[in-house]
């Protein structure tokens, strides 16, 4: 359990980051401003420190997908509450309407991304399990029973 | 290791014959596990007692203080409890998918990948079944992708 939340942690914290470093990219790319050495070391705090709710929140085994949803909800509104909270940390911005709603869209960005990178790679393994079921048992094929024996 | 499976004639029973030089720990554990494994089970549905054949459910799931076995249409409850089904099943084709499901992974049709790290099992009658992101490695260890540690 300790170790499957690792990975996920690790997964998240690499994902994230690479997310925030392109918004950061397209942000200065767009404002023209210029970047100093630290921005580097408060992107790797920033996505280590979202990866952290991240990995405990999404590891909860939800049973209904109200429930999902649920926690998808509350899980983007802790991410958000974090970004808004670094951002004044840092100093990259002060928290007015503009840059709320300008964070909200980065949020929204970063998750997208993060669960795209996620759904692709669980796609490419779930394609490697359907051949491993298709092998193992397509050959054994028999009828259904529907009642008990 | 080549694996020869043969039909017997007509009224001769069901024999296992091993020829290797010396067969290996795991080899006698799979043999013994085979010999003494219990899969008998009884289920109930309304006033009916019926002799489940493991072969034939879908999957078990855990409600309410109760454990079902789910054939093609029919539910009947087992009393068992779901940790007991997985020691007894657990040896065969049956995976936990979730805190509150064994799946048998024969009944499976393909299985496609959610946004949230899950699983979502297409069940041969139809159903769909999701495995959560904590039992994804035990389904890729159980069909060979990944290895036991």
């Amino acid at each position: 359990m300790v170790k499957e939340f690792l990975i996920s942690f690790l997964h998240y914290f690499v994902d994230i980051t690479t997310a925030v470093l392109i918004a950061a990219a397209i942000f200065l790319t767009v404002s023209g401003q210029q970047m100093e050495s630290i921005i580097l070391w408060e992107i790797l705090l920033s996505g280590l420190i979202t990866a952290l709710p991240t990995a405990a929140l999404l590891c909860f085994d939800s049973k209904s997908a109200k429930l999902s949803w649920v926690l998808w909800i509350v899980h983007f509104l802790v991410i958000f509450s974090i970004t808004l909270l670094m951002l004044n940390l840092f100093g990259w911005c002060s928290i007015t309407p503009k840059s709320v709603i300008l964070t909200f869209f980065a949020v929204v960005f970063i998750y997208l991304f993060t669960c795209f990178v996620h759904y692709l790679v669980d796609k490419k393994h779930t394609t490697l399990m359907n051949q491993q079921l298709k092998k193992r048992y397509s050959n054994g094929e028999k009828p259904e029973e529907h009642k008990g024996a | 290791m080549r694996i020869i499976i043969e039909s017997p004639q007509p009224d001769d029973e069901d024999v296992v014959i091993v020829r290797c030089a010396s067969p290996d720990q795991r080899l006698i554990s799979m043999l013994l596990a085979y010999q003494t494994a219990k899969t008998e089970l009884t289920g109930y549905l309304d006033d009916r007692i019926v002799r489940l054949n493991y072969q034939d459910v879908f999957y078990f799931e855990a409600n309410e203080n109760k454990v079902f076995a789910y054939y093609h249409s029919d539910v009947y409850e087992v009393k068992y409890k779901l940790y007991e089904l997985e020691e007894l099943f657990g040896p065969l084709d049956f995976v936990r998918c979730s805190k509150s499901m064994i799946v048998n992974m024969e009944k499976i049709e393909y299985l496609s990948p959610l946004f949230s790290g899950k699983l979502e099992a297409h069940l041969k009658n139809g159903e769909k079944v999701i495995i959560s992101r904590q039992y994804v490695r035990s389904l890729k260890v159980k069909l060979g992708i990944e290895e036991v540690e």
